[in-house]
């Protein structure tokens, strides 16, 4: 049990790209993060810059440096980046009109791009274009009601790499997928001329969909998808043809009660399932989508 | 339920202020003491006890009309939905009259009285009569007295306080008219329990207190008095003008007063100070005037002290008065940066007062110390216009803001990130806030610039907690999971309730949740990591694997054997087995047709089968470290290999198997003894199929010999050997096969094709599937490891975007581990394009020319400035496009070969420069 001294419920907590460092975002506005080498926990950081509950926290590729961008009930996203071992605003995105939800970094082969998921139902996407400044799209009523969660596909391109000559930038297909209030699951893909464009629309769920996690590829031969909802449901969304884009659900389990999240592990081979019976179980879905463990954080005493 | 009994018990309840203060239990008693208490006031207001029961409708009144406020809201009878009614004109207040059935509404251009009723708003009155509205009723703010229904204030913003009086016959209404103040009046307030007691506070930096029965203030409390000492007022030679009556009341007052406020500040001053209490004589007073004060954004009268009023100014200063006392406050502190814009006295008896500012915060005071004491501090997005405790439920209160936020937040208190509710219905900057009973935590009206009023029901308010996600997760790198989850969520089963999808009941829930009773585990997170390592989930096998792994630069036993070693090391035995096989399959294949024999003994049914079976267990089981031993045996002992082999055929037989099933192959690989022979089995009615693998089976015999002859260990042993096995293998076959029956042919078909011609790429096929099995898995750096032992024999049977995708996935994998070094021999030994310009990719070189010294900018070797080549070797005039070695002397170099063998000879520099180099 790691001590976060936060004052008020923990919304989100990312380990880093190395693994090393841990950031957690709660209802006290702030952010912090924990150096967690060696078993330890040493703070680093206080990001205080939130004027409402930090919902979400996300790190950035180690290739642009220390980034991690952190999203919030003032509807506001903060990019934060640590120069010369001290963490400070770099980026403040106010283009919300209500919470914003989830934030999420797209994959490093892309530049830096973060996706941005927001109860006023829009996705707004930052791309930096250097020297501070960052390109805003936005694609406005993707969710009625709101969009609770957003995930990249992992970098993948089309054909083989071996048609583009090296040095050349490969022409990647971005995709993202996000899930909201409205029950649905949507996938969106960055069109030729730069616009995004709703490419899917998967529906399975019957209440808000709290997480979709789009499964690191590594390995993998088909795209896959995980997502949770408040109806206790978690599906896994595999597209085998990709050509056709056509997903299909299966139902990995439906548990009793809300499940607020679902996280792979790097190699995509297990899935960790986060309810509100306050148990963390993991799943391998290859092998019939049995429950692997349960764990369970120990209880404060008294309570 | 009786409306008798409920009259007078809630009758009782409602009266709970005046009871406290008066210390009354029976609505009886409430009565006298009411009368008492007005008489309290009266005499400082330069009233006659006869004066005041002039108004016998105070008493009387009051009682008659308290119950049947209260009977509505114990019968429930307080019923209404979330609702809006437009409204001509922006509001800049709202206030509601105490039967909780009627709202007034003002604002610069109107002045409305609202019926609140079940469905709707009804316009009621409209107080904005006469032809040519005068500036008096430009409103600023609004109260309606919560003793009297008839009675109103309005404070308008050319500084002009108006009273109105809704009994009139008229159809004006207007009272009274104050007009002291010089700027804007922000804030008008009624005493909580006297009729006629009416303090303002204005722009001017004065707050004045107006009995309503004369025509003046009767006293002016300047926001520039500091907090003075006990004793000031005689410092400052002020001669106090003592009342007689009012000795009385004081001691009266101090008689009733209780608790820590008057008790720790008042009490030891009390006998000394009420005697020379500076009571300015009515109607002379003059509060002081001097300097330019601050201006007064609100003021509001104790509810738990008679005497006392709390102001709040524009430069963050709260004070505390005593109204008797228009000469110094009793108490000043500052209590926020910047102006204060409102207080709201807690309604329930503790002396708490909350504040809020433009500093976007609300403060709770806790005024009965003698220093205020901050009991709170919540958070808001914006500047905070109103504050109002929410009845009935102690540390909840509602907040709406100045500008930006449009949306009307209740707060619990001890809870300061998140609201606990949320009404968004205004379009504009919500201008009042007022609940609707005194005793009615669920209904709420709001007045906005959008020229709306609403009814807003608690129960519809959005919950911004209950759409927080309560838990965190994240799968660490090393497999470990960091979990955050909200503690009391395992406690609190009724929290949950809301989740599950019954929309009807969760109300309840909530109603029974929110009032009065603190909400269990007042949110915070308890966050673990947990180590994922028994589930498999861990990754230091990866790191250790990785570093330790040998992936080129020896022979493919020898590395096939290290990586089975290190896999054994790191208990990874399925790996391991897998490495032992493919050195058997790519470097021992004379022992394939054995193979063949082994397998058709395992076909021959269940005579065979076991013994086979548990034969190579044995083998194979104990630990699956034989293969050393194995290896060491290989040459000699003949019955070692043949066992050894046999194990291998049948599992990559089953591996066959395996790419039409979806099952584990690694059972089989592991060779757990326990349910092995089932497996076995098992499979047997599937190899007699003629179309089975099998069929093709006979060729892999031929690669694999084709294998030998470029595997550098296995080849000379190997090779001598090469036919023996078949003879053995093939007396083998004949033996054992035949008492069995189906497979008798398919074996002899299987030698024919394997001494005439074999394709080269059979076991191509079982090692891509084994390939895509373990990529599938998670396990992608087998994958790549085996596809760049084997290199060329395999690599042919995997498409190269699947190849790439390994690789890039693993190397991202590896330098995420910042296994560098690991990372660059992959890329190095990919035979990938794609991966091996990786390393290229993210290196740039800058080359400068060697003659003008500017960045050389084109991919040429000659300098588009200078035009001359660069870096020419000195000795054979060409350009070096390789190593350039020169003299640090004389900056003359060349290809190293040149200059190497150039310098051998002389020992001057190869340019002819003179100079005399040496190469060291």
């Amino acid at each position: 049990t790691v001590d976060t001294s936060h004052e008020d419920m923990i919304h989100d907590a990312q380990m880093d790209y190395y693994g090393t460092r841990l950031a957690t975002c709660s209802s006290d506005r702030s952010v912090k993060i924990f150096d967690v080498r060696n078993g330890g926990q040493i703070l680093i950081a206080d990001l205080r810059g939130h004027e409402g509950p930090v919902w979400q926290v996300a790190w950035a590729h180690p290739m642009y440096g220390n980034i991690l961008a952190s999203c919030s009930y003032d509807r506001k996203v903060i990019i934060w980046r640590e120069e010369n071992g001290t963490w400070e605003k770099s980026h403040e995105h106010a283009g919300h009109d209500s919470s914003v939800n989830s934030v999420c970094w797209a994959p490093h082969d892309y530049g830096l791009i973060l996706a941005c998921g927001s109860s006023d139902g829009a996705i707004s996407l930052l791309t930096y274009t250097g020297e501070g400044q960052w390109e805003v799209k936005k694609i406005n009523n993707a969710h009625t009601i709101g969009c609770n969660a957003v995930s990249w596909a992992p970098a993948v391109v089309p054909g083989s790499l071996i048609d583009h000559p090296s040095g050349q930038k490969p022409n990647y297909i971005k995709r993202f997928a996000s899930g909201g209030c409205d029950n649905l699951i949507k996938l969106w893909k960055e069109e030729e001329d730069g616009q995004w464009k709703e490419e899917q629309k998967l529906e399975a769920h019957s209440d808000w969909v709290r997480d979709v996690a789009w499964a690191p590829s590594i390995g993998l031969p088909t795209s896959t998808i995980a997502s949770c909802s408040q109806d206790g449901r978690v599906f896994i969304w595999t597209c085998d043809d990709a050509s056709s884009n056509t997903w299909s659900p299966k139902l990995l389990h439906k548990f009793n009660d809300v499940v607020w999240h679902v996280s792979w592990s790097i190699t995509a081979n297990i899935l960790a399932v986060s309810g509100g019976d306050n148990k963390v179980h993991t799943h391998s879905p290859w092998h019939g989508g049995h429950s692997l463990l349960v764990f369970t954080p120990p209880t404060r005493e008294g309570t | 339920m009786g409306k008798k009994r409920t009259t007078s018990g809630e009758g009782r309840e409602r009266q709970r202020l005046p009871a406290r203060r008066f210390r009354t239990t029976s609505p009886a008693a409430l009565r006298a003491d009411s009368v008492d208490g007005g008489s309290l006031l009266a005499p400082l207001l330069g009233l006659t006890d006869r004066a005041f029961s002039d108004c016998p409708d105070l008493a009387d009144g009051a009682m008659e009309k308290m119950s049947r406020v209260t009977t509505a809201l114990g019968g429930s009878v307080l019923t209404g939905r979330t609702m809006h009614c437009h409204l001509d004109a922006p509001a800049n207040a709202i206030s509601v009259c105490r039967d909780a059935a009627q709202v007034v509404v003002a604002g610069r251009s109107i002045f409305k009285i609202y019926a609140i009723e079940e469905e709707q708003f009804v316009e009621k009155l409209n107080l904005r009569v006469g032809r040519k509205p005068s500036l008096n009723l430009s409103c600023a703010d609004v109260v309606w007295h919560q003793m009297d229904e008839n009675l109103l204030a309005t404070a308008a913003t050319n500084g002009v306080v108006v009273t109105w009086n809704l009994g009139r016959p008229s159809r004006n209404k207007q009272d009274q008219l104050f007009t002291e103040h010089k700027r804007t009046v922000n804030k008008v307030c009624f005493h909580p329990t006297e009729a006629h007691v009416l303090l303002s506070g204005s722009q001017d930096g004065f707050m004045k207190c107006f009995d309503l029965r004369r025509k003046d203030s009767v006293s002016t409390f300047s926001g520039e008095a500091t907090e003075a000492g006990p004793r000031e007022w005689a410092m400052a030679g002020c001669v106090p003008i003592l009342p007689v009556l009012s000795c009385r009341i004081l001691r009266l007052h101090h008689s009733f007063a209780h608790g820590p406020m008057q008790d720790a500040e008042s009490t030891a001053n009390d006998a000394r100070e009420s005697w020379g209490c500076p009571l300015y004589p009515l109607g002379l007073c003059s509060g002081p005037q001097a300097g330019q004060s601050e201006s007064v954004r609100d003021v509001q009268f104790s509810i738990r002290d008679y005497f006392t009023f709390a102001s709040t100014f524009e430069n963050g200063n709260v004070q505390l008065w005593d109204i008797r006392r228009p000469d110094r406050c009793e108490r000043m502190f500052t209590a926020h940066n910047g102006p204060v814009f409102c207080c709201d006295w807690h309604p329930e008896d503790r002396g708490w007062l909350a504040t809020g500012g433009r500093d976007k915060m609300v403060k709770v005071w806790d005024m009965t110390t003698h220093r205020a004491k901050e009991m709170h501090c919540v958070q808001t997005i914006a500047s905070v216009a109103r504050v109002k405790w929410r009845p009935e439920c102690r540390h909840h209160l509602a907040t709406c803001s100045m500008m930006v936020d449009h949306n009307i937040y209740v707060w619990d208190v001890r809870r300061p990130f998140v609201p606990a509710a949320m009404f968004e219905e205004h379009r504009d900057v919500t201008t009042g806030i007022a609940w609707r009973h005194p005793h009615d935590p669920s209904f709420l009206l709001s007045g906005s610039k959008d020229s709306s009023l609403c009814q807003h029901l608690f129960r519809d308010a959005s919950q911004p907690v209950e759409r927080a996600n309560p838990e965190g997760l994240c799968y660490g790198l090393f497999g470990d999971l960091a979990f955050a989850a909200k503690e009391s969520l395992v406690a609190a089963e009724s929290g949950r309730k809301p989740y599950t999808g019954d929309r009807r009941h969760p109300i309840f829930f909530k109603r029974k949740l929110d009032p009065a009773e603190p909400f269990a585990g007042l949110a915070s997170s308890a966050l673990s990591v947990f180590e994922t390592e028994p589930g498999g989930g861990g990754m230091r096998w990866f790191v250790d694997t990785a570093e330790r792994y040998a992936l080129a630069g020896r022979p493919l036993a020898e590395l096939c054997d290290h990586n089975a070693k290190v896999a054994r090391e790191l208990g990874r035995n399925q790996v391991a087995q897998t490495w032992t096989m493919l050195r058997i399959i790519y470097c021992s294949p004379g022992l394939v047709p054995t193979a063949n024999l082994n397998h058709s003994v395992g076909k021959g049914g269940s005579c065979g089968l076991p013994l086979m079976n548990s034969f190579n267990l044995k083998d194979m089981a104990p630990g699956l470290g034989s293969e050393t031993r194995l290896d060491r045996s290989k040459g000699d002992a003949r019955s070692d290999t043949v066992l050894l082999d046999s194990s291998a055929t049948l599992i990559t037989n089953e591996d066959n198997e395996e790419t039409e099933g979806s099952d584990v192959p690694a059972d089989y690989l592991l060779g757990d003894v326990e349910g092995e022979e089932d497996e076995l089995y098992l499979l047997d009615p599937e190899h007699a199929h003629p179309e089975d693998p099998e069929c093709v089976l006979p060729q892999e015999a031929f690669p694999l010999r084709h294998e030998i002859v470029d595997t550098p260990p296995g080849p000379e042993h190997l090779q001598d050997k090469a036919d023996s096995p078949h003879v053995s293998g093939s007396e083998a076959d004949v033996a054992s096969l035949a008492p069995v029956d189906s497979s008798f042919s398919l074996l002899s078909v299987s030698h024919a094709l394997y001494d005439s011609r074999l394709p080269p790429d059979f076991f191509g096929v079982l090692v891509r599937d084994m390939l895509h099995f373990y990529a599938e898995q998670g396990d992608v750096q087998m994958a790549v490891s085996v596809l760049i032992v084997l290199g060329e024999r395999v690599r042919k049977d995997i498409d190269e975007q699947t190849q790439e995708h390994w690789y890039t996935s693993y190397i991202d994998l590896l330098q995420r581990f910042r296994l560098w070094n690991v990372s660059n021999e992959v890329v190095k030994l990919s035979t990938s394009r794609a991966v091996s310009c990786l390393n290229q990719a993210s290196t740039t070189l800058h080359v400068n020319c060697s003659h003008c010294k500017r960045p050389m900018s084109s991919r040429g070797w000659v300098c588009d400035r200078c035009h001359r080549c660069a870096s020419m070797c000195a000795v054979c005039h060409h350009v070096v496009k390789g190593l350039f070695v020169w003299c640090q002397g004389c900056s003359h170099g060349g290809h190293l070969q040149h200059i190497m063998k150039w310098l051998e000879g002389s020992s001057h520099c190869p340019a002819g420069c003179g100079h005399l180099c040496e190469y060291s």
